[in-house]
């Protein structure tokens, strides 16, 4: 129902007097018009940079969550023993904090006068973290998302059999070969969840985006979706490109959906 | 949201607000305004006399007793004024916020707000309420301080007589800046707005986050001084030249000024002239107040928002004593204290803000005179098709 109203808005009208959108909620009376503006920015326009650059900043940043999480994880499940317990509540408890809140706190720290600038200068690191800067915003995504990849990957890598990994090692894999081999086949389900967790929301953030950078070299279809909401005169145009999101994402979910399904076949066989 | 993202969003909404024909029509009003996509607005060329649909309050009403409830930005009056109206007046005075102006009128519209006294709106939200019939007429009688207003405001182009509106607080845009940065006689050596297209401000550099005053400041810099063209040679080459702003200097688009100069982030920004009497409270510890610097260009968009009262107000008598209570000088200088912006009183000049110590004579230029008042460019509702046009060129601005 939700996602009918966003469309009953897209191929809606405006109020000429107050300018709010008018949803149209018989298809068959709905408007066209703007979806062809919309899909030439997209395709030809503007808008088409701010899709690229959407989707390079939340591949850098799901890769990166991967880089940092699959470890934090895997050590998580295998060797924090008796300490699992404490580490686990260490990753989780910077996030009973509002993501709001933390990003203002970021933005305190990366600032010239930040302790964080400060620090890094120490090591002659001199470096302008909220002067729009694309990095600023990936490793924004990153530490906003990544607590949500580290805990569904490691409740997979828990029920992991180890016994096949230790085998793996007695038929002589080496450590690469078993986690290639091995660990990566068994942990895909948690992966492939895990991507689609962090993936969904990073594509529709535009929080991240205002409170670090602000600037247009960085902006991201989520910012447009806010103005053209929140602060346009063309609400229309946000709720299209809510489609047009929503649309490119159900391929992830596609792809989870029938990913999950083999896994259920391969359990159940 | 606070009192500046309003005037972020009222700009946008602007393009296309505007009056129901029949009802204005009905009334006379249409004779004296120009149409908008087939309905009637008022413009400084051609002002509107609103329709009214019943009648002010009688003269010599007892002020009501209990509760007067406003309708007001966040941070948006000084609570240490509202104590005093308690007060004096014996009442009490309770606050429902707003945080965007279009969505407070759907919500005075299907009655979730029922204030008596409404803060803040702008010349395009009273086109909405007067289309949407909240609004009673003021009775002047009541507020013998309408005399302190600036001279130009008490028949506005958007409510002649003011009939249902009286100013609240002033502003104009222009450029706020870091005096130990950029040397004063940067601005008037040139073409002052040059300035914002420098490289070597590139990452110290901010522009307003709305997209009629961004686009409107390109323009005059190119020397078009229509803030509501509608040529689309020119509001091409207005988003055009933003492009090419972007491309030097990769701008913070925001607005956010007020924190950001103080703090010594930027060492200029294009912003609204208010914005830096708020970024004194955000100066850290033991930095001067005269790094604060303001280019008030010669022609500029200076506009204002008011006070309004509603149809279904259960305490009219004392809505109308608070406007007339704000309306006072000292109570004005006590609000703006709190507030930050500069109060629509032609009392409150410019000699007297800088003697009452709340203002170091570096911000004088960020102050609105009734001299820059009159010369002021004023925004008014765009045709929509016009409207898509300056919204597409900031879409190409900011998409970068």
């Amino acid at each position: 129902m939700p996602f009918y109203a966003v469309a009953c808005v897209a191929f809606g009208s405006i109020d000429p007097i107050f300018r709010d959108a008018v949803p149209r909620w018989n298809p068959l009376t709905w408007d066209f018009s703007e979806a062809k503006v919309i899909f030439t920015s997209l395709t030809t326009g503007p808008l088409q940079g701010v899709a690229i650059r959407t989707v390079a900043y939340v591949v850098c940043a799901m890769l990166l969550c991967f880089l940092i999480g699959f470890p934090v994880a895997y050590f998580l499940a295998r060797h924090s023993g008796k300490r699992k317990l404490m580490y686990l509540v260490l990753i989780i408890l910077p996030f009973w904090v509002n993501y709001l809140m933390r990003m203002l706190a970021w933005v305190n720290l990366l600032s010239p006068s930040g302790l964080f600038s400060r620090f890094m200068s120490i090591f002659g690191v001199h470096y302008n973290w909220l002067d729009g800067s694309p990095i600023t915003v990936i490793l924004g995504l990153v530490y906003g998302y990544i607590p949500f990849l580290i805990l569904p990957l490691y409740a997979t890598l828990e029920r992991l059999d180890w016994r096949l990994i230790d085998a793996a090692r007695d038929l002589g894999a080496n450590s690469r070969q078993t986690f290639r081999l091995v660990t990566v086949p068994m942990s895909k389900a948690g992966l492939v969840a895990a991507g689609v967790l962090i993936a969904l929301p990073m594509f529709g953030d535009y929080y991240t985006n205002d409170l670090l950078s602000r600037s247009p070299n960085t902006e991201m279809l989520g910012n447009q979706i806010d103005f053209f909401l929140n602060a346009s005169t063309q609400p229309q145009r946000g709720a299209l490109l809510v489609l047009a999101l929503s649309i490119f994402l159900l391929t992830f979910m596609s792809f989870y959906l029938r990913s999950t399904r083999q896994n259920v076949r391969q359990t159940t066989r | 949201m606070q009192r500046r993202d309003f005037l972020r969003n009222i700009v946008i909404a602007s393009g296309g607000i505007t009056l129901g024909g029949a009802l204005l029509a009905a009334c006379g009003g249409a004779s004296t305004s120009t149409t908008v996509d087939g309905l009637a607005i008022g413009t400084p060329e051609k002002p509107i006399k609103l329709p009214v649909t019943t009648d002010a309050i009688a003269d010599g009403l007892a002020n009501e007793t209990g509760t007067l409830e406003i309708l007001n930005w966040a941070d948006y009056l000084n609570p240490e004024s509202i104590a005093i109206f308690e007060k004096q007046f014996g009442i009490k005075v309770t606050t429902s916020i707003y945080d965007d102006e279009a969505a407070a009128i759907a919500k005075l519209r299907n009655g979730t707000f029922k204030p008596d006294l409404i803060f803040g709106m702008s010349a395009t939200g009273l086109a909405k309420l007067i289309a949407a019939d909240i609004l009673q007429p003021l009775n002047k009688s009541y507020i013998p301080n309408f005399g302190n207003v600036i001279a130009g405001l008490r028949n506005p182009y958007y409510d002649l007589d003011s009939q249902y509106t009286v100013p609240y607080m002033i502003y104009g845009n222009g450029i706020g800046y870091r005096t130990d940065r950029i040397d004063k006689n940067a601005f008037t050596s040139g073409n002052g707005y040059d300035l914002l297209w420098d490289s070597q401000y590139k990452g110290k550099l901010g522009v307003l986050d709305a997209p009629r005053d961004t686009l409107a400041m390109a323009m005059f810099r190119a020397g078009n001084f229509d803030a509501n063209t509608s040529d689309p040679a020119i509001i091409k080459k207005a988003g055009d030249d933003l492009i090419s702003l972007r491309e030097a200097t990769n701008p913070k688009v925001d607005i956010l000024a007020y924190t950001e100069l103080p703090a010594g982030n930027r060492d200029i920004n294009f912003t609204w002239s208010g914005d830096l009497f708020t970024a004194l409270q955000y100066l850290p510890e033991g930095v001067s107040p005269s790094v604060l610097g303001f280019w008030y260009p010669p022609k500029t968009i200076t506009t204002n928002d008011f006070f309004c009262i509603t149809k279904t107000a259960k305490a009219p008598v004392l809505a109308h004593q608070l406007i007339n209570f704000l309306s006072d000088t000292d109570n004005a200088l006590l609000n703006r204290e709190y507030v930050g912006y500069q109060p629509a009183l032609e009392t409150i000049t410019v000699d007297l803000l800088i003697s009452s110590g709340t203002i170091p004579e570096s911000l004088i230029d960020a102050l609105v005179t009734p001299e820059r008042y009159d010369a002021a460019l004023s925004q008014v509702t765009l045709d929509p098709a016009v409207d898509a046009l300056w919204l597409d060129q900031w879409t190409a601005f900011t998409a970068g």
